[in-house]
């Protein structure tokens, strides 16, 4: 396969940034990578979207009563 | 539980408790990313706990019931959605597979005097409004990408934990992010961010 174009390489975004590209596809993106500034840009906005993400994920502390209530369901089933 | 007699009932939950409640805590942390809410993550556990139970013959290793139990309840989740009424309606698929957010902040420019458009586009937004983006989200885009983010999972292992094949995964956190983009761009029209 010949050099990836932008809309190649930008279609492979996601799967670089998750560690699933290898070999071949992996290299002609590195390869596009090195050449193509504004892909490297686009390239950090979406790791940058990634981490806003993961960061903002709702999160509360777990209620006391959690396990009382699991134990309890547990013995009537 | 079954039809064995009383006493290996007992002992069989016993030893499922002694496994599987010291992982409650993880159990519930994903609930919520999962779910949202508080309430829906509390019946979320305790079903995926009966449900464990239930299953509990079937877990060969004992050292991997973190796992097991992470995957009764992240399926437990896709169940409840192919039960429901809401199906994946996130529009048109090519339309969201060509979805760029970078390209339209570029082209809107917002922030004609900013060094950093693309990171105070991101700064305007609140957790609330990032979360609410998130639940929008249908299941089957949402599971992989909160299961991916946790636990930093493989792609092979994102597909066994949710019994689909490999490109199934692969192009479901693909639209997960994208449409989670035009979330973020339809709350930042919503909001006069950018023009309408």
């Amino acid at each position: 396969m010949g050099p990836l174009t932008c809309e190649q390489a930008v279609q492979q975004f996601f799967s670089y940034l998750d560690r699933a590209l290898a070999d071949e596809p992996l290299q002609d993106l590195e390869a596009h990578l090195d050449a193509c500034l504004d892909c490297c840009d686009k390239l950090g906005f979406s790791r940058q979207l990634d981490t806003f993400f993961k960061e903002r994920l709702p999160n509360s502390p777990m209620p006391t009563a959690l396990e009382t209530r699991i134990r309890d369901a547990l013995r009537r089933d | 539980m079954s039809s064995s007699p009383p006493e290996v009932q007992k002992d069989a939950r016993q030893r499922f408790e002694a496994l599987a409640l010291p992982h409650l805590g993880y159990l519930y942390r994903l609930a919520v990313k999962l779910k949202g809410r508080a309430q829906d993550a509390e019946d979320l556990v305790q079903e995926t706990y009966i449900r464990a139970l239930r299953a509990f013959a079937t877990l060969r290793d004992p050292a991997r019931i973190r796992p097991w139990l992470c995957q009764i309840l992240s399926r437990l989740v896709l169940d409840q959605h192919r039960a429901g009424p809401r199906e994946v309606a996130v529009g048109d698929m090519a339309e969201i597979d060509r979805f760029s957010l970078y390209d339209l902040i570029e082209q809107e420019d917002p922030f004609p005097y900013s060094d950093s458009l693309h990171r105070d586009f991101l700064a305007q937004f609140g957790d609330d409004e990032v979360r609410r983006a998130l639940l929008t989200l249908p299941e089957v885009y949402r599971v992989p990408l909160v299961l991916l983010y946790v636990e930093d999972l493989s792609y092979r292992e994102l597909a066994y934990l949710l019994g689909c094949p490999v490109g199934t995964i692969m192009s479901r956190l693909y639209r997960a992010r994208k449409t989670l983009e035009r979330e973020l761009w339809a709350c930042a029209k919503q909001r006069g961010i950018v023009r309408d």
